[in-house]
């Protein structure tokens, strides 16, 4: 297959599900005797460019002008196609994350291609290859055929290793179809600076629940958080309640991550926040309750109020 | 203002992953019960809700069979007008002949916008609405949790959950917009109005009847449950013992 990645940026700097998308770009080239190629859509992308350009893809595209300063879906797409086309590329991969989630279906639509979201492995299937996903709340994997000539993915950045490295591809400038465009504006980002390290990708997070109470404890939460240099995380009740950002939330409808260490602190488990712990290493779970649905999904167990046990972690660590 | 909201039956989230698989692969269980799709029930909400700014007519849509009609219902009976509903013909469609059915309800009903939910928590594959919006060539805003229309509602401001906050875009009408958690609590359908959505006006096609290529470009192979967790977890009776086997897995 001749496999286009296509690069997301986050806040002006390369997103860490990129490493995925390339990962499954590698093994799937590997697998069909193919090549990659990388994409890069912004404005002022000079620097980061390099940043990928070290992984053996055959060429790095970048796309760069000032319409592209703010991720929009439709100039994006028309992008991404337009590049496609020229290119004559058979596959268009993305990392899973909310940005891929609006974009790579309408790509898919464009090209008349097939799509599989979240693959998490390439499985043979009859002289082809087809793609696992996790559906229904991760709780089941559901295989899945791509019968158009161009395939379209995204890659569950939870399930797919570090991408190797290899030598820098040729660097080539691309003018993307299309002109300035006002049925979509950028407005405004909203968005709350922590300090502590990116949730998806961090190797410690603290996930706060309910059992919280209130924001107040948030405090309490983020100075355990600190002593193990994790990242915070929670459920959609505490969302829900304003005590914590969206782009807090874990789970089949927030962000999926595998931390080596999930620490669940008052939260019940509901299968909506476990699909998004599933690849945590080891779960701890601190609850009240022992019927609580956690602690059949964790390692580690503590049945005790959160109240007390919080602040000797925090003593003793 | 005219509004399109679809609804999808999805199996009931608490279902054993195990029945929901043998249900998926035509097996008979009778431990799979229905529900309408939470986030298309939003979506429903939001319409009712946006009647002060002057939607008049909200027609639901759906694609499903018979069997599933009182899911539909539930949602009609929230406060929509109408349905619209498509016999998928006891075919299993995917995610492309969706949103080519849905675009031809489009084209015949021409409303100011389309509300969806931002996924179905069967499949969680988030992908009809983008796909329906590049078909259209209208702009998308997914995972909204916040609308405002202007005063000639020709635009619309949104606020979208991202992985980098909210992001809030200004959008032109018509627009497909798919509607995520935070953007308000459905209510229940009243047993009042569980009655008298059986008088709603339905309209019915058959999905063969649509000219769409009735090729799937996705089929599923099939299904596995994922690899379980490490299975026994280790209880611990004090914070003391939880930070001594936190160390001895060199966990901090
Ligand atoms: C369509 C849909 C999508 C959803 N998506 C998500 C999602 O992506 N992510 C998500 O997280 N949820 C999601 N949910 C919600 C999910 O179903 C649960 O409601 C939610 O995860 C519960 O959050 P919680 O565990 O914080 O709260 P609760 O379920 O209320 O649990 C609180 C827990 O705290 C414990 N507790 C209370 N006090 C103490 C104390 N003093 N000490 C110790 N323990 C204590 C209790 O025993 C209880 O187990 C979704 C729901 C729907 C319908």
């Amino acid at each position: 297959m001749k496999i286009l990645v296509v690069a997301e940026m986050q806040l002006g700097k390369l997103k860490p599900s990129n490493g995925a998308a390339v990962r499954f770009a590698q093994d799937l080239a590997a697998k069909t005797g193919g090549s990659f190629d990388i994409v890069l859509i912004g404005h002022g992308l000079a620097d980061l460019a390099a940043g990928l350009n070290k992984y053996g893809a055959g060429a790095l595209h970048v796309i760069d002008a000032p319409r592209f300063e703010n991720y929009l879906p439709g100039s994006f797409c028309a992008a991404v196609v337009g590049l496609v086309q020229a290119e004559g590329y058979t596959a268009v991969i993305g990392g899973e994350a909310t940005t891929s989630r609006d974009i790579f279906p309408r790509i898919a639509g464009a090209l008349g291609a097939g799509m599989c979201k979240g693959v998490s492995a390439i499985v043979d299937a009859g002289g082809g290859v087809a793609y696992q996903r996790a559906v229904f709340s991760g709780m089941a994997l559901r295989t899945e055929r791509i019968h158009t000539p161009i395939h379209v993915l995204t890659v569950d950045p939870t399930a797919v290793g570090e991408p190797a490295e290899g030598p820098a591809g040729a660097v080539k400038a691309f003018a993307a179809p299309g002109g300035d465009d006002d049925s979509v504006k950028f407005v405004e980002r909203r968005r709350a600076e922590s300090g502590r390290p990116d949730l998806a990708v961090a190797e410690r997070v603290v996930g706060a629940g309910r059992g919280i109470k209130s924001a107040d404890y948030l405090e309490t939460i983020g100075t355990l958080a600190d002593k193990l240099g994790a990242a915070i995380g929670s459920t959609r009740a505490v969302v829900d309640a304003g005590w914590l950002p969206n782009e807090f939330q874990v789970g089949q409808t927030g962000k999926a991550i595998a931390p080596k260490l999930y620490l669940a602190i008052g939260i019940s488990g509901a299968v909506q926040h476990s699909a998004g712990i599933r690849g945590a290493k080891t779960i701890v779970a601190i609850n009240k309750d022992p019927e609580a649905p956690i602690f059949k999904i964790a390692d580690v167990g503590i049945v005790a109020d959160l109240f007390d046990v919080v602040p000797k972690l925090i003593e003793k660590i | 203002m005219k509004v399109l909201v679809t609804v999808k039956p999805v199996a009931d989230p608490n279902t054993p992953p195990a029945a929901w698989i043998a249900a998926q692969q035509g097996k008979p269980t009778g431990e799979v019960n229905h529900v309408a799709n939470y986030f298309d029930l939003i979506a429903v909400e939001q319409a009712i809700r946006l009647k002060d700014v002057g939607v008049d007519d909200i027609c639901i849509v759906s694609i499903t069979g018979d069997d599933k009609m009182a899911q539909v219902r539930s949602a009609i009976a929230m406060g929509a007008n109408r349905a619209i509903l498509i016999d998928p013909e006891g075919k299993a469609l995917e995610w492309h002949q969706i949103a080519a059915a849905l675009k031809h309800v489009v084209e015949q009903e021409q409303p100011a916008f389309v509300l969806m939910g931002k996924q179905a928590t069967d499949d969680d594959a988030s992908q009809v609405g983008s796909i329906l919006a590049g078909m259209l060539g209208w702009p998308q805003a997914t995972f909204v949790s916040e609308m405002e229309f202007n005063a000639d509602r020709t635009r619309v401001k949104v606020g979208r959950e991202t992985d980098e906050g909210v992001e809030v875009l200004d959008v032109k009408l018509p627009a497909v917009i798919t509607c995520d958690l935070r953007l308000n609590e459905p209510r229940y359908a009243t047993l009042p109005n569980l009655i008298k959505s059986k008088k709603a006006p339905l309209e019915r096609f058959k999905f063969s009847e649509l000219g769409i290529a009735a090729d799937p470009q996705v089929t599923v192979e099939g299904f596995a449950l994922p690899a379980g967790r490490s299975g026994e977890c280790r209880m611990v009776k004090d914070a003391d013992e939880l930070v001594g086997v936190l160390k001895e897995m060199k966990l901090v």
